[in-house]
């Protein structure tokens, strides 16, 4: 395989990734440990984090942190906006807005599964990777809307009536549930476990990925990118042996911790309460 | 002797009041309050008195309750709710109200019937003479554990209904349709993405397989 590379995030992109991936295993299990409490596991896990109050606290602060992290990406995306060509900037290639176009390779990628027809031939960012990203922006406000409201229940009531507390509680259990449920089984088998990926999709830690991969999966962003002639400007440097055996680590760490989370929520589920 | 006898006490441990273990590792309405919170096993028991009024198929009492319209006795207004039951007082609450004992106020906080519902006679919630009177409810039961609780406050359902039944979609139709709509986002969400990643994953291995092949 070639080792020339093609840069697909910035520095900046990759550290939203990893504080989002710490900020969310932390906030999966410590809310689990709230759900869980009255479970055998439930007692155990809370245990690893200082006990019942002490995950309490420590799922308040990361999600401030998570609240924090949020606004300061919705700045991020306002700056790389070009508010000189808006039309572009959003519904362009490089857009990670969904367009007609996502519709499209979704119908020929189903065709495609059944040996219909070809692979669609995506560009940049595919659909799933559109879903991926806007999904938090979905989940991440409600959660963080509905965390508030039984953080601070009195004060809460005084603007809204003390029943949208029980309402808050379902919410935030279950669209909890739900993102945990997408990361743990859909993201990480697209991210490491299927055939194109494994053992690991390096992309969003190395900055980069392989030519060929992206000529693979990606051929109309790579063709577009030698057109327009961005190619040379978009090669990327091999990343370094210690720092791939850093992110091997972290990586496998976060998907053994995330499915040990996962195996034990359905296992111990008749213990758990959306409400 | 008596230096002896001071130096000796001095050493003993300092008297302390008796206390109670607790077993539980998660917080307790004691922090709150200095009783046990245990009720029911140490401190009250109810009481054994006839009432005046006894209720539809109970002989008890000195005037026998005598319905002209309703068959069943309407127990949320009555100065004692349990007014004329059984063996009231060899029974326990969550022998008859077991959907109550499980909501995060029991389960969580271990809270006791009788913290919130008062000592016997237990007043119907409606009923003038109950603390949990919407009238008072906050002030007299919600405010012990949630400092500056309103009457807002106080319209939090702690013995919610199950948010997916039917009676729900009347009772509390917001928990209902959020419930629902919840579930029908994380099932359509999972069937739509796990059916295409297995997909993904399985059409790519036969592609490399058929690469390999050639």
């Amino acid at each position: 395989m070639s080792t020339r590379r093609i840069k697909r995030f910035s520095k900046l992109d990759q550290g939203f990734h990893v504080a989002l991936m710490l900020t969310f295993l932390i906030q999966s299990a410590t809310g689990f440990c709230r759900l869980f409490i009255t479970s055998p596991w439930g007692e155990t896990l809370t245990g690893l984090f200082g006990g019942y109050e002490t995950s309490y606290v420590i799922h308040r602060v990361v999600g401030f942190i998570m609240i924090g992290g949020f606004l300061l990406h919705l700045v991020y995306l306002l700056s790389k906006v070009n508010w000189n060509n808006l039309k572009q900037s959003i519904l362009g290639p490089d857009s990670l807005v969904p367009n007609l176009e996502d519709a499209r390779h979704l119908w020929q990628r189903l065709l495609w599964f059944f040996g219909l027809g070809p692979p669609p031939r995506l560009d940049r960012w595919a659909y799933w990777e559109k879903f991926d990203y806007w999904a938090v922006f979905w989940g991440l406000p409600l959660l963080a809307i509905t965390g508030l409201m039984l953080m601070y229940p009195v004060r809460t009531s005084a603007v809204l009536p003390g029943w949208s507390l029980n309402v808050a509680v379902l919410l935030h259990r279950a669209e909890a549930i739900l993102a945990i449920s997408y990361i743990f089984i859909v993201h990480f088998f697209i991210g490491h476990l299927r055939p194109f990926s494994f053992p690991m999709n390096e992309a969003m830690f190395a900055g980069s990925i392989n030519i060929e991969e992206a000529m693979e999966e990606k051929p109309r962003w790579v063709e577009r990118l030698k057109t327009e002639g961005r190619l040379d400007a978009a090669m990327a440097a091999q990343p370094v042996p210690w720092y791939r055996v850093v992110y091997f680590v972290f990586g496998y760490a976060a998907l053994a911790f995330g499915i040990y989370l996962l195996i034990n929520a359905i296992a111990y589920s008749p213990y758990a309460r959306l409400h | 002797m008596a230096a002896a006898l001071a130096l000796g006490l001095s050493l003993l441990p300092e008297i302390a009041s008796s206390q109670e273990e607790v077993a539980s590792s998660i917080r307790r309405y004691k922090d709150q309050e200095v009783s046990t919170g245990y009720y029911e096993e140490y401190e009250v028991k109810p009481r054994h008195e006839l009432p005046l009024v006894g209720v539809p198929g109970v002989s008890r009492g000195i005037f026998p309750y005598r319905p002209s319209r309703a068959e069943v006795r309407i127990r949320t207004r009555l100065e004692d709710s349990h007014w004329g039951i059984k063996f009231y007082e060899n029974r326990r609450c969550e022998e008859c109200h077991v959907h109550e004992t499980m909501d995060d106020h029991t389960v969580r906080a271990n809270l006791t019937c009788r913290q919130c519902h008062g000592g016997e006679p237990i007043a119907s919630i409606d009923h003038y003479y109950s603390p949990l009177n919407p009238i008072r409810r906050h002030a007299y039961v919600c405010a012990k554990c949630h400092e500056g609780a309103s009457a807002s406050f106080a319209s939090y359902v702690v013995h919610e209904p199950p948010a997916g039944a039917e009676k729900t979609r009347t009772s509390f139709p917001t928990l209902y349709y959020a419930y629902w709509f919840m579930l029908l986002l994380l099932v359509f969400t999972l069937a739509v993405f796990i059916p295409h990643s297995f997909l993904v994953g399985l059409r790519e291995l036969l592609g490399r397989k058929l690469k390999v092949g050639k």
